[in-house]
C-alpha cells in the first residue's frame, strides 16, 4: 500500500525537480528555436550559476539576521531569491561576450561546427569553474536549514522541506512570467516572429543581431538562476553540469524542439516520473527519462507540441 | 583507366601515364611517392612498440587507445562525411563492443580473442540496427539528440545492473591465463600488449581499405547523394532509408570492433569511458579534429585527442581547458581539421608557403588579429548596451 503522505512528498520532489529542469530547458529550447544552435555548454552555465549563487546568496544572507517572526521570514526568503537573481545577472555580460565573439561567426556554418564550439565551451567552462572555485564542493547548508526552519507543510501533517516549496513557487512565477513575456510584450512577440521566419523578421526591420544576443542572454540568465536557486538543497560540484544538460535534451525532445510549452510539460513529466521511479524502483532512476522519451518519440515523433512560435 | 586495371582485383604494380603505380585494390592506385609515404607510415606504426620503449613520455597504451577511438571515429565519419548525419551516440556501439567482450569473458569464460571480437561485432551490429531503425526516422538535430539519448539509456542501464558490474565495470580476464588467448596462445603480459597492438594495426589497415572501397563504391556515391539532398536522392530512385540504415550499421560495426579491442587491451571495461555521452562527443570531435572530409583524418584526430588528454593530465589539472582551446582553434582557424589543413591547398600549407616567400607576412597576421579583437570588444559593448537597454 502506497502511503498517501509519501506520494505527496515524492510528487512535490518531482515538481521541484521539474521546475528546475524547466528553467534550464527553457533557455536551451529558445536558444535552439531562435539561434538554431544546440548549446552543449548549457549544463555548465547552470553549474556556473550554482557557483555564482554560492557567492551571492552566501554573501547576501550573511547580511541579514536569521528570521524570528513572520516578517523577517519573508525578508529572508526574498533575500535568497534576490541572491539567485544577482548571480544570474552577473552572468549576462559573460553571455553577451560569448554570443558576440564565438557564436556569431558560426551561425552560417555546418551544425557540426556549432556542436564542436559549444562542446569546447563546455570543457573550458568546467575548467574555469575549477580554476576559480577549486575542486571542493560548495554547500549552503545554513541557508537550507534556516529556510526549512519556517514551518509550512508540517501544518497539514506532511514533512517536506520549505526550501523546496520556495523553488516550486519561484519556478511557477517564472513560468507565468515567461509565458506572459512571450505572449504579451512586444519584445516577446518579436522573438517569436524571429523564430517563425528569420528572413521575414529582418525584412520588416527586426534587428536580428540584437534578438540573438537577447535570447542567448535570456537563456543563460535562466540557466544561472536555476543553478543558484537549486544550490542550497544539494551542493555545487564540478560534475554537476552533465546530468541536467542531458535531461534537458530529453525534456525538449519530449516537448518538441524549440517549443516553450513543450519544454514546460516535458520538464514536469520527466521531473515527477523520475522521482516516482527513484521512490518505487531506484535502479530505474537514470534510465526512466530516456525510456519515457523513447516511448513518446515512437508514438509522436515530432514531440508533444511541435515547433514553437505560432503560440508561446 | 585501362580496362585490364578494372578487371584485376588483386594488388600489384600497374603502369599508368608511363609510371609504375602501386595498385592496392580496385580504384585505389598510389603513385610512387604516395606508396612510399604509405609504406613509411605503416613501418612507423609497426615500430611504435619499439619507439615507446625509448621515449618515456610516449606510452604504448595511450597511443593504442587513441588508435582504437580513432577506429570508432572512422566508422562515425561514414555517416558524418557522406550522409551529413551527426551522430552523438557512437559511444553506444563502442560500449556495446567493449561490454560484449567483458560479459562473455567474465560470465561465460570465453577465452578466444577471435570469438570475443566476432561476438562484439554481432552485438554492435544488432545494437546499431535497432538504434538506427529508431533514430533514422529523423534528421538534423533530432537525429543527434536521439542517438545521444539512446546512448545515455544504455549508459544508465549498465550503471544500474550488477550483471554489468554497475559503475565499477567488468574485467576482461578469462581463463587460467588471466587474459584472452590470441589465436589459442596464452601470452605473457608484455608480449600480450605488443601482440594486441599489432592485431589492432592489422584490423585498422583492413578497416581503412574496406572503408575506402565502401565510400568509392556506388553505395558510397549514393550516400553522398543522400547527404547532398535527400529528396532528390529519393527522386532518382535511391532507397534512402535502407541505405542510410545500412551505413549506420556499418559505422556501428566499426565502433563495436574498436570497443572489443579496447576491452581486451585495457582488460577492464567501465561505463564512464566507454558509454557516457562525453565519450560520444569525443568520438565525434576526433573526426572533426583530424578532418572529417578525409579518410584517415578521424584516426589522426583520435590519436591526437587521446594523447592530448593524457599528456594534459600529466602537465596540468586543466587538461579539459587545453582540449577546449584546441577545439576552438579547429572551429575558427582550421575547419578542415589536421589532415585537411596539411593536405595540398590546405590552410597550413598555404600559410607555410606565404611564410617562406615573405616572412614579414607574420606582421600582417598579427595586425589582422589585433583588429579582430578590437572590433570584437566594440561589438560586445554595443550588444551589452542593447540587452540592458542602453542605446
Amino acid at each position: 500500500m502506497i502511503a498517501f503522505e509519501n506520494f505527496i512528498t515524492h510528487t512535490l520532489h518531482g515538481l521541484q525537480f521539474g521546475f528546475v529542469l524547466f528553467l534550464i530547458a527553457s533557455g536551451l529550447t529558445i536558444i535552439l528555436g531562435i539561434l538554431e544552435v544546440l548549446n552543449l555548454a548549457h549544463g555548465e552555465l547552470y553549474a556556473l550559476g550554482a557557483y555564482a549563487g554560492f557567492a551571492a546568496i552566501g554573501y547576501l544572507t550573511g547580511l541579514v539576521a536569521p528570521p524570528t517572526g513572520p516578517v523577517s521570514q519573508v525578508v529572508y526568503l526574498l533575500v535568497v531569491v534576490a541572491g539567485s537573481t544577482l548571480a544570474a545577472f552577473a552572468m549576462v555580460p559573460f553571455a553577451v561576450a560569448i554570443e558576440t565573439a564565438l557564436f556569431r561567426p558560426i551561425y552560417e556554418r555546418d551544425e557540426v561546427y556549432q556542436l564542436v564550439l559549444t562542446f569546447a565551451l563546455l570543457l573550458v567552462f568546467s575548467d574555469l569553474i575549477q580554476l576559480i572555485w577549486g575542486t571542493q564542493s560548495k554547500y549552503l547548508q545554513g541557508v537550507y536549514s534556516t529556510v526549512n526552519g519556517i514551518v509550512v507543510m508540517e501544518r497539514v501533517g506532511i514533512t517536506y522541506p520549505t526550501y523546496n516549496l520556495l523553488i516550486i513557487a519561484v519556478g511557477a512565477v517564472v513560468v507565468v512570467g515567461l509565458f506572459a513575456f512571450f505572449d504579451r510584450t512586444k519584445t516577446g512577440r518579436i522573438i517569436r516572429a524571429t523564430a517563425i521566419d528569420r528572413e521575414m523578421a529582418t525584412a520588416i526591420g527586426v534587428d536580428t543581431d540584437r534578438m540573438f544576443t537577447l535570447v542567448f542572454a535570456l537563456g543563460v540568465f535562466f540557466a544561472g538562476f536555476a543553478g543558484a536557486i537549486a544550490l542550497p538543497p544539494s551542493n555545487a560540484n564540478l560534475a554537476m553540469g552533465s546530468e541536467p544538460l542531458v535531461l534537458s535534451f530529453v525534456v525538449i525532445v519530449i516537448g518538441g524542439l524549440g517549443s516553450l510549452r513543450g519544454a514546460f510539460v516535458g520538464a514536469i513529466v520527466v521531473g515527477v516520473l523520475s522521482r516516482w521511479a527513484t521512490w518505487q524502483y531506484p535502479p530505474a532512476e537514470l534510465a526512466a527519462p530516456f525510456a519515457i522519451m523513447a516511448i513518446i518519440l515512437l508514438v509522436k515523433p515530432e514531440g508533444l507540441f511541435g515547433t514553437w512560435g505560432e503560440t508561446a | 583507366m585501362r580496362p585490364d586495371d578494372e578487371l584485376r582485383s588483386w594488388p600489384g604494380l600497374v603502369e599508368r601515364d608511363g609510371e609504375s603505380h602501386l595498385r592496392v585494390t580496385r580504384g585505389l592506385v598510389l603513385s610512387r611517392r604516395q606508396a612510399g609515404f604509405a609504406l613509411v607510415v605503416l613501418a612507423a606504426t609497426f615500430a611504435i612498440p619499439d619507439i615507446t620503449t625509448l621515449a618515456p613520455s610516449l606510452q604504448l597504451t595511450v597511443l593504442h587507445q587513441g588508435l582504437l577511438f580513432g577506429l570508432a571515429a572512422i566508422g562515425l565519419n561514414l555517416l558524418l562525411r557522406h550522409t551529413k548525419l551527426v551522430s552523438f551516440g557512437h559511444a553506444a556501439f563502442f560500449g556495446t563492443g567493449a561490454y560484449t567482450a567483458a560479459v562473455l569473458a567474465t560470465h561465460y569464460d570465453v577465452q578466444s580473442m577471435t570469438v570475443l571480437l566476432v561476438a562484439a561485432l554481432v552485438a554492435a551490429g544488432l545494437m546499431a540496427a535497432v538504434i538506427g531503425y529508431l533514430s533514422l526516422r529523423h534528421t538534423g538535430l533530432y537525429f543527434s539528440l536521439l542517438t545521444l539519448a539512446f546512448g545515455q539509456l544504455l549508459y544508465a542501464l549498465v550503471q544500474g545492473q550488477s550483471f554489468f558490474g554497475s559503475s565499477d565495470g567488468l574485467p576482461v580476464r578469462p581463463g587460467p591465463a588471466n587474459r584472452p588467448l590470441v589465436f589459442g596462445l596464452a601470452l605473457e603480459p608484455e608480449v600480450y600488449s605488443v601482440v594486441m597492438f599489432y592485431v589492432t594495426i592489422v584490423v585498422l589497415v583492413a578497416s581503412l581499405v574496406v572503408m575506402w572501397r565502401l565510400v568509392n563504391s556506388p553505395f558510397g556515391a549514393a550516400l553522398d547523394a543522400i547527404g547532398e539532398d535527400r529528396q532528390r536522392a529519393r527522386f532518382i530512385g535511391i532507397p534512402v532509408r535502407r541505405y542510410v540504415w545500412a551505413a549506420f550499421v556499418v559505422s556501428g560495426l566499426y565502433g563495436g570492433v574498436a570497443g572489443a579491442l579496447y576491452g581486451m587491451v585495457r582488460q577492464h571495461v567501465r561505463p564512464e569511458p566507454t558509454l557516457h555521452f562525453l565519450s560520444s562527443g569525443d568520438i565525434l570531435f576526433m573526426a572533426i579534429l583530424g578532418g572529417y572530409e578525409t579518410l584517415v583524418g578521424p584516426l589522426v584526430g583520435g590519436t591526437v585527442l587521446v594523447f592530448l588528454q593524457d599528456v594534459g593530465r600529466d602537465v596540468t589539472a586543466y587538461f579539459d581547458l587545453l582540449t577546449g582551446v584546441v577545439l576552438l582553434l579547429i572551429v575558427f582557424g582550421f575547419p578542415s581539421g589536421i589532415v585537411g589543413s596539411l593536405q595540398h591547398g590546405g590552410r597550413l600549407r598555404v600559410a607555410g608557403r606565404q611564410l617562406r616567400a615573405d616572412p614579414t607576412v607574420v606582421g600582417d597576421w598579427l595586425a589582422a588579429a589585433g583588429r579582430a579583437i578590437l572590433t570584437g570588444v566594440g561589438v560586445w559593448l554595443r550588444n551589452l548596451g542593447s540587452v540592458v537597454g542602453v542605446r
